[in-house]
């Protein structure tokens, strides 16, 4: 079975995050700074701090009294090893994700280990709800890759800082990095047209369960460092950042 | 006895009261896997307490961390601007936000366990700093949390934690540095006091 990836699609992606494309501010030398200027703040380009802050409290409220009720919900119903298999099997499915990005990269190394992941997880781990490798040591932590951190890796800056509605925090380029995101996820590859028994119920269940699945996780990253803040929107800002820098980095 | 000599001897005496010094000191990692451990014991003893657990961690922290350097890096350039009466009140309040913060990391379950790697130098011209990393298994998913420490005479201090590449510094002073800019000295502290009186302690 062949992806479903439109050429325009990925012509579409590069064009625009070229469009958004900045420096990133440059860091300053440790050695020669400060020990109180070490953790100079990091200058964010947030040209539309207003709707996001305004989008900012709309989540707040979508997440405390809708999020928050269906993982209470799901996690009561669905005991840890069910919630933790379904979330390896979902992550598994995700392969071409990392496999792609890495190879853009030129980490033909961290893709070769990645599909070994995928086949021993996929072999041994019953289609990927046990995480196998997890034994393994060369495969228990394989730095994840993703198209919006292959952007970073080309030297292609954030963009500005924008909040999405459910989906909370981004920059430009990993909005655009979330689209090339969905196109190598093979959940995405219309599935309903090559498996006969991949109906339109079928395709309604898996994405239900792998949403709901998801939401606990989504809540316990978001409120990390929201919970005890000063402005929640600039620690969950600064935050988000300084994660995606690092990722980009590794 | 010429100056050479004399040299000699100085460099010498220093370099072997240095050697038996740092026999005695204590490793990076034996001091955060012994502190790591001693707070997980309150966290996790399985017992009901009647105290919030950012109390009963409170004199463990205290010990380990540098708060008085993760205050002043968290303020920034800025902080050569606070009295000293105002330096002493908000490191006093920033401890009890940081402590309040590290204490709320723990969540009523299975207990997460650690794996520690071999620390390192991370700048050759400060030898006396030090990072750690170490990797975190909770609920099925691996964190990788890496430790600042500074050298504090035979041992060692923790002067930021780094989750997942988010430095707690570096996040503190993305949100003291605006109000700083505009309020100075007395709006931090009137934020760090409003901060306190608005979540309770867990």
């Amino acid at each position: 079975m062949k992806p479903n990836i439109p050429f325009f699609a990925l012509v579409a992606c590069i064009t625009a995050t070229a469009a958004f494309a900045q420096k990133t501010p440059s860091q300053p030398d440790p050695a020669v700074v400060d020990e109180m200027d070490e953790y100079a703040v990091v200058q964010i380009s947030d040209p539309f701090e207003p709707v996001n802050r305004a989008i900012f409290g709309f989540n707040d409220g979508l997440y405390d009294y809708v999020f928050r009720p269906v993982s209470k919900g799901y996690t009561t119903v669905v005991p840890k090893p069910a919630r933790h298999g379904i979330r390896n099997f979902f992550d598994n499915i995700k392969f071409p994700i990392r496999f792609v990005n890495s190879a853009l990269q030129g980490k033909f190394k961290r893709a070769g280990l990645e599909t070994g992941k995928f086949a021993v997880n996929t072999v041994a781990g019953l289609g990927g709800f046990i995480r196998v490798s997890d034994d393994v040591p060369a495969l228990a932590q394989i730095p994840r890759e993703d198209t919006g951190q292959t952007f970073g890796v080309w030297g292609i800056g954030k963009g500005p800082y924008l909040v999405l509605p459910v989906f909370g925090p981004g920059t430009a380029r990993d909005t655009v990095g979330f689209v090339g995101d969905y196109f190598l996820n093979p959940l995405n590859w219309n599935l309903r047209e090559n498996i006969e028994w991949y109906t339109w119920e079928v395709e309604t269940g898996v994405t239900v369960v792998n949403v709901v699945n998801t939401i606990p996780d989504l809540l316990a990253s978001y409120d990390a460092p929201r919970k005890d803040a000063i402005d929640p929107y600039l620690a969950v800002r600064n935050a988000y950042v300084q994660y995606r820098e690092a990722a980009v980095k590794q | 006895m010429n100056l050479n000599v004399l040299k000699s001897f100085v460099c010498g005496a220093v370099l072997t009261l240095a050697a038996a010094g740092s026999l005695n000191a204590v490793e990076p990692e034996v001091m955060l896997k012994t502190s790591v451990d001693e707070v997980l014991a309150i966290a996790y003893d399985g017992q009901t307490a009647t105290t919030p657990l950012s109390q009963r961690v409170r004199p463990l922290l205290e010990k380990n961390f540098n708060f008085e350097a993760i205050t002043r890096r968290a303020i920034g350039p800025g902080w050569r601007q606070f009295t000293p009466e105002q330096q002493a009140r908000t490191v006093a309040l920033f401890t009890d936000v940081v402590i309040r913060s590290y204490a709320d990391r723990f969540e009523i379950g299975e207990r997460p366990g650690i794996t520690y790697a071999k620390s390192v130098a991370p700048d050759p011209k400060r030898p006396a700093l030090r990072e750690l990393p170490t990797t975190i298994d909770y609920a099925g998913k691996k964190y990788s949390v890496l430790y600042r420490l500074e050298q504090a005479g035979d041992s060692w201090r923790i002067y930021d934690v780094i989750i997942e590449g988010v430095s707690m510094i570096a996040n503190w002073r993305a949100q003291l540095d605006p109000i700083y800019q505009k309020s100075g000295a007395a709006g931090v502290i009137a934020a760090l006091e409003k901060n306190l009186s608005q979540t309770p302690a867990k």
